[in-house]
């Protein structure tokens, strides 16, 4: 299992419901933030070792954190958890450097799925 | 307004309640809105733009409210205190992003979410818009859901 996760989006409720769900899945170090440039900052504060964040905030986005943190040389994984469930938008997203995709509205199965596919690699 | 505006916020009401609240939505109704007050006290509301201009408002009552919030934080509001607001904010968000998905040829973004409490409120649409209201019951009560596009929408 990996070290702490960082969760960013600026809204609570999703922030909380994702680390129920990280919670449920055993991931139970989290950290929170509610954009981009305040994930930034944590980050690198941080031993942080998944970043699951949103793509649409105000003060940074999603994708501006994930090159962000690609542009320090980090390759921990990065989960986009997002609205944006359209081809390109999914391809701006992995070619910006995310690690995995999960669309907005999503089951607690659903995250755990994607987390185990991640912990079992 | 075009019903091919109209399905994906139809269908995208009915995925994020069963997806995120677990709960099934009975749809009633869609009819013409003629006024500027949203049908309950609570108001979610989500601007979009692209290839067209419009709004989607999510209306709800204290009581639905404070229940889907609970349902989405596990833990019961005790009032419509701010974890309420920033629920229907997120219901708001992910409704018009998931019809956002099916609305592919309009090229459209979605705004940030903003929430409107309060009787009697009023919400205005774009002037050129004739906003249709699509009402929904559920098991922890009646939703509406109310989309309006400016009437210039393009030929796709």
């Amino acid at each position: 299992m990996c070290a702490k996760v960082l969760v960013v989006d600026d809204s609570g409720t999703m922030r909380k419901i994702v680390i129920r769900a990280l919670n449920a899945a055993g991931f139970g170090d989290t950290v929170e933030a509610g954009d981009g440039a305040e994930a930034l900052t944590v980050f690198q504060s941080s031993q942080i070792g998944l970043v699951m964040t949103d793509w649409n905030m105000p003060n940074r986005s999603g994708i501006e954190l994930t090159r962000d943190i690609r542009a320090l040389g980090s390759k921990v994984p990065i989960f986009m958890i997002t609205t944006e469930a359209e081809k390109a938008r999914v391809v701006e997203a992995i070619q910006a450097g995310i690690t995995d995709y999960l669309t907005k509205p999503f089951t607690q199965d659903d995250l755990k799925a994607k987390l185990e596919k991640y912990t079992k690699a | 307004m075009k019903v091919e505006l109209l399905n994906p916020f139809l269908d995208a009401t009915t995925s994020v309640f069963r997806t995120m609240l677990s709960c099934e939505l009975s749809r009633g109704q869609p009819t013409l809105k003629r006024n500027h007050s949203p049908e309950y006290e609570v108001s979610g509301l989500i601007g979009l733009t692209g290839k067209c201009q419009g709004m989607v408002v999510i209306s709800l009552g204290r009581d639905t409210a404070i229940k889907a919030a609970e349902i989405l934080l596990d833990e019961r509001p005790d009032s419509l205190n701010k974890d309420v607001i920033d629920a229907v904010g997120e219901l708001a968000n992910m409704i018009a992003g998931a019809a956002k998905a099916q609305l592919v040829q309009f090229e459209l973004s979605v705004g940030l979410p903003s929430v409107i409490c309060g009787k009697n409120h009023s919400i205005g649409f774009p002037s050129n818009s004739t906003p249709i209201l699509l009402p929904f019951d559920s098991e922890i009560g009646p939703v509406c859901v109310e989309v309006g596009f400016a009437e210039n929408v393009p030929e796709n």
